[in-house]
């Protein structure tokens, strides 16, 4: 038992300790069980609305510090961002009082038609300041920093002329918001990519990086051959991305950690496990240490 | 070098249309988000329309889900929301016309999917209508619960959703696809949902009601012993949320 209890209220901080994405399957095992779990993250648009599920939402963040993480907010498009569904995330972030809010850098949302996916946004001036420019109309309305997530993609575009890491500590760097780090992501980008993993890590502002994303990926071969990873989030963190998250502990010290599982989702018991992994590295991080060595 | 809304606008055109990228590494990575895009919508209207999909298997509801998607793309992100013309759809859908009765378990399951999802909103206080003098509240009109619906089916979907959902086929089996029309009220309770078949005239009545026509105007039909105790209850059960007061009727002598 982790949470203070059902009198704990106001804004509980995410602690920097490994915590679990909160999905439906799962919901009555919390509630019954209360597991040790330091913290939980949900996606927005889940709880949209009313009824049962907000109810869950509510006794979940009675018991525990709770991160808002969007999927819908479209913040890379072109078009503007949609004011309706701004505000229901302002309105589900009045009432839960989250230690986190975090969306991506991504677009889904053109000529008023939702895509149902985190699109490849061209790596250019123009996306930097669409992005920027929605971050901050977003804070404006939230009345608080939010965390921008690294995307995992399969597409890059000719004309893209920033390096994605640049672009993700240049939107940290003009909105003021922080970077929710996915390593999971990175991985599948720059294997997908060409990229150096070590050193998209290395070139992220460490002082803005407020959270860490693992979560497993597939590996598919393509009919021409090539081969690309999915960022599906339907398996274990694969070894090279655990690596890779050593790497992101000693370059941004002890962070607030998630583990992510949507795609067919386990026993909650196997994603405690991959959170004690999680929190087993971040303790066995030498106090202090913040090197970032790519 | 193409500008952010062109290239969005391209992309969409790739997703939800026939047409790829010419080379085929780029196709085959297109590909994959359309994959993505229309999953995840399929997947959608799957929560929301489960009895739909019993009825025509997984495999045909996939093909008639993403037929809807590319004509009816989401309008938002809040995929709870999506589907409302879903039920229309199907309805003009010919490769379903063997199931007359599936758009009705359509339009059942999206009010369901209302009941479920929509904003919390409390009861009017009732004490705030009790204040009202005599004659000031027949001239009440209501706001209705944003869960609550109130649906005419030709044929009895609430009885053929319960016995789909329940896997019951003997229950399947006694329906009468012609027993006529079925008058249904359907609203998130304590219990979670509820969806309670009425007489015409009672239905009818809560149409009315939900509809903003004020008291004066609703208790035009009905025998007004039952018609109180209609009232009573909508009001105790809080299906209505807030209420406005009216002008008095044309014409109307003063009482």
């Amino acid at each position: 038992m982790t949470g203070d209890g059902h009198n704990a209220r106001g804004v509980s901080p995410i602690p920097a300790a490994a915590g679990i994405g909160l999905r439906f399957p799962h919901h009555e095992q919390v509630l019954q069980q209360q597991p040790a779990v330091a913290w939980f993250e949900v996606h927005a648009e889940n709880y949209f609305g009313g009824g049962s599920p907000r109810q869950v939402l509510e006794r979940v963040r009675c018991d525990y510090p709770l991160s808002l993480h969007g999927v819908g907010l479209s913040l890379g498009s072109a078009e503007g961002l949609d004011r309706t569904h701004l505000q229901r995330v302002a309105e589900l972030v009045r009432s839960t009082e989250p230690g986190l809010v975090s969306e991506h850098l991504s677009w889904s949302i053109v000529g008023g038609q939702y895509l149902a996916d985190l699109l490849p946004l061209p790596m250019t001036e123009e996306a930097l300041e669409v992005v920027c420019r929605h971050v901050e109309q977003t804070q404006t309305t939230l009345q608080r920093r939010i965390l921008i997530e690294n995307p995992s993609t399969y597409l890059q575009f000719q004309h893209s002329t920033i390096p994605e890491w640049e672009f993700m500590a240049a939107v940290a760097q003009r909105s003021g918001c922080g970077i929710l780090c996915d390593v999971n992501n990175i991985y599948v980008s720059a294997s997908n990519h060409g990229w150096d993993p070590q050193a998209y890590l290395a070139a992220l502002p460490a002082a803005a990086v407020g959270e860490l994303h693992l979560a497993g990926h597939a590996v598919r071969t393509l009919d021409d051959g090539s081969v690309l990873r999915i960022d599906d989030h339907g398996a274990r963190v694969a070894a090279e991305v655990w690596a890779l998250y050593r790497q992101a502990l000693r370059c941004f010290g002890a962070t607030p950690t998630l583990i992510e599982w949507d795609t067919d989702i386990p026993a909650f018991d196997v994603l405690l496990d991959e959170a004690a992994q999680a929190s087993a590295l971040m303790r066995g991080l030498a106090p202090g240490q913040h090197a970032c060595a790519a | 070098m193409p500008a952010l809304l062109e290239l969005q606008q391209a992309l969409r055109a790739q997703l939800l249309g026939e047409a790829l990228p010419a080379d085929e590494a780029s196709a085959l990575r297109v590909a994959i988000y359309r994959n993505t895009c229309l999953s995840t919508l399929v997947n959608a209207l799957r929560l929301s329309f489960p009895a739909v999909q019993r009825l025509v298997g997984a495999e045909f509801f996939d093909g008639c889900a993403r037929q809807f998607i590319r004509r009816h793309p989401p309008t938002s992100a809040w995929l709870n929301d999506y589907g409302a013309g879903f039920a229309g759809f199907l309805s003009a859908f010919a490769a379903a016309a063997t199931l007359p009765y599936l758009a009705d378990v359509a339009r059942l399951e999206w009010s369901v999917n209302r009941a479920l999802h929509a904003d919390d909103a409390p009861g009017l206080d009732l004490a705030r209508l009790a204040a009202l003098d005599e004659s000031a509240r027949s001239r009440v009109s209501f706001t209705a619960h944003p869960g609550l619906s109130l649906l005419r089916l030709e044929f009895p979907a609430d009885a053929i959703w319960r016995a789909v959902l329940d896997q019951d086929g003997a229950a399947m089996a006694a329906i009468d696809l012609a027993s006529g029309p079925v008058h249904l009220l359907i609203e998130r309770d304590a219990g979670g949902l509820a969806v309670r078949r009425l007489n015409a005239a009672r239905w009818q009545f809560a149409v009315r009601l939900c509809a903003g026509e004020p008291l004066y105007s609703a208790l035009d039909d009905g025998p007004d012993a039952d018609i109180g105790a209609w009232l009573a209850e909508h009001l105790s059960s809080g299906r209505f949320i807030d209420f406005q007061l009216n002008a008095p009727p044309a014409g109307a002598t003063r009482q």
